[in-house]
């Protein structure tokens, strides 16, 4: 069976200095899964996230992002750390959205799009430039590629960075709570382009606060507290009717 | 409309409507006997330098235009000029020499900004220039083997050498720490941005950091070269025959010596106005870097519509 676009993480631990931010997590993703991790702010949520990705390396566990140990190669006695070409064509498997967008601000949308393809992958430029502006028509912004991100709204240039990382073609896409740093009314444009994408069958991990989102599109859900696993479950099950009293208490709160 | 209607009726008794007066600033009194001391000062010191014969306008005038002070211009621009784009090149391998991961690198790169930045320009100037006296001889060939050719130093540092060596040595250490102040200015995010694609260290650096840290590092830069300008005057003790230098044989042979200095710093401030427009202009552009739309964004005209998600 292909193991493209799983995510298998098994007794996950990091710490940074004394404080442990992921204790002994626990995670099976599997392909066309979306996944939405909740939990309140220093839960370990993002570092999670990050560490599928790669911005932040763990100090123990297993995981394996596409079938693949992610970052580390195993022999007997340990896991080495992958050299950083290995780990770079690892990491274009996984696309990753940030919170504030970080799209290249020296860069046009069009530019930023075909940053991945032409940069790291080296693909041809004219292709490059073809598909970037059918990926920008698939966000709901075509005609927009010569615009610079300053001259686009906050809804838009996440979606222009949700486009900038399909450009790479991931089997997996991560979004780090990427619709918190968005007017309210800007919201909604980047939910459908990512509900758009889970219908696509895309695996999607998603850090967000969007309860509606988890209950409209999530498959799973995943509460996190105090860097804990706390419940994990079908995301409209869990939302509804919370097993444990640390999730009904969050819950409670937000909803 | 109404409103300004209404501002009509209001209008006062001599005729004139009271929102229309100017607002005047407020003057002190400390403000007009500023104005009357400083002319009064200015204008002695003009009349002084104006009467006073030892400063030889008519000399600083026949000098000014001199050919060897000319040709000294001209090494004192070159000098600056290929410090400068040595020194910047030097400076942005230490930069990113500093920055790296690996600790016996970015150490050595430490090594040398303590070095030069920690000790005078003017003794870094004349070690250069006397380097042989501590290896008479420069071999080029392959290590353990008699191929190769021994080259006297001496001879292969001369004064110009020994000038362009000192300062671009020196002015790469300042560049480093310019440079890498510009690469600290790039936020983090858009540095796991480009992990997150892939991105190999040397495509982030060329297409990501360098271009997001040039607003800051060009009108530091900017400055640099102004000053640098100035610091060749440093290697007239080297013999160098630069603007200064060119001054000071002239006046060695005249005993001319204030007219000549005075026509060394004429030229010196001149070029130095010269270069603080652009600069300046410099420094305004990349003022605001935050939400700085790049200059070719201009010809973009937005004709669609805000665009809609579905």
């Amino acid at each position: 069976m292909s193991t493209d676009g799983t995510i298998l993480a098994q007794r996950i631990r990091k710490s940074f200095g004394p404080k442990t931010v992921l204790k002994d997590i626990d995670l099976n993703i599997a392909s066309g899964e979306v996944c939405t991790i909740i939990g309140p702010s220093g839960s370990g949520k993002s570092t999670l996230l990050r560490c599928i990705n790669g911005l932040e390396t763990i100090d123990s566990g297993v995981l394996k992002v596409n079938g693949e140990d992610f970052g580390y190669y195993e022999t007997d006695t340990a896991y080495h750390a992958l050299p950083p070409k290995k780990l770079a064509q690892q990491r274009t498997r996984v696309g990753m959205v940030f919170q504030q967008f970080n799209l290249f601000p020296n860069m046009t949308a069009q530019e930023n799009i075909m940053a991945g393809p032409v940069l790291v992958k080296r693909a041809d430029k004219k292709q490059s430039a073809k598909r970037a502006e059918e990926l920008l028509a698939s966000v709901g912004l075509a005609g927009f590629g010569r615009c610079y991100p300053a001259q686009l709204s906050g809804g838009q240039q996440q979606r222009v960075a949700i486009a900038r990382s399909l450009a790479m073609d991931p089997e997996i896409m991560l979004f780090d709570e990427p619709t918190s740093a968005l007017d309210p009314e800007k919201v909604g444009e980047v939910l459908a382009v990512m509900k758009d994408l889970a219908k696509k069958g895309m695996t999607m991990v998603v850090v967000t606060h969007e309860m509606g989102f988890a209950r409209e599109v999530a498959d799973s859900l995943l509460f996190m507290d105090d860097g804990c696993a706390v419940e994990r479950g079908d995301a409209r099950e869990v939302l509804s009717h919370p097993k444990e009293s640390r999730t009904q208490a969050f819950l409670k709160q937000v909803l | 409309m109404l409103q300004t209607v209404s501002h009509r009726n209001g209008s006062t008794r001599n005729g004139t409507d009271p929102a229309l007066k100017p607002r005047l600033r407020r003057r002190s009194t400390f403000e007009y006997v500023a104005w009357v001391v400083c002319s009064l000062i200015g204008l002695g010191i003009l009349a002084s330098v104006a009467t006073n014969p030892n400063f030889h306008w008519d000399v600083i005038a026949q000098y000014f235009t001199e050919e060897s002070i000319l040709r000294g211009l001209m090494l004192t621009i070159f000098l600056t000029v290929a410090s400068m784009v040595l020194g910047t090149l030097l400076g942005l391998g230490l930069a990113i020499m500093r920055s790296s991961k690996i600790k016996p690198v970015a150490a050595t790169a430490g090594v040398y900004l303590t070095f030069f930045r920690g000790t005078p320009v003017l003794v870094q100037l004349i070690f250069w220039f006397n380097i042989a006296a501590l290896y008479p001889n420069l071999t080029i060939g392959i290590p353990f083997t008699n191929i190769g050719t021994a080259l006297d130093v001496n001879a292969l540092i001369g004064p110009i050498t020994a000038a362009l060596i000192g300062l671009t040595t020196n002015e790469a250490a300042y560049m480093a720490e310019i440079i890498r102040g510009g690469f600290q200015s790039v936020g983090k995010g858009q540095l796991e941005a480009a992990d997150s694609l892939g991105m190999s260290a040397a495509t982030k650096m060329r297409k990501v950091i360098i271009p997001q840290a040039m607003p800051s590092i060009i009108p530091a830069t900017g400055n640099q070269v102004i000053g640098m300008f100035k610091e060749t005057s440093l290697v007239s003790v080297l013999g160098v025959a630069e603007l200064l230098q060119s001054a000071q044989l002239i006046y060695a042979r005249t005993y001319q010596t204030i007219p000549l200095l005075i026509v060394a710093s004429l030229w010196y401030l001149l070029m130095t106005l010269v270069l603080s427009y652009p600069q300046s202009k410099l420094e305004k552009k990349y003022s605001h870097t935050t939400s700085r739309i790049p200059r070719k964004a201009k010809k973009v005209v937005l004709t669609a519509p805000e665009g809609i998600a579905r």
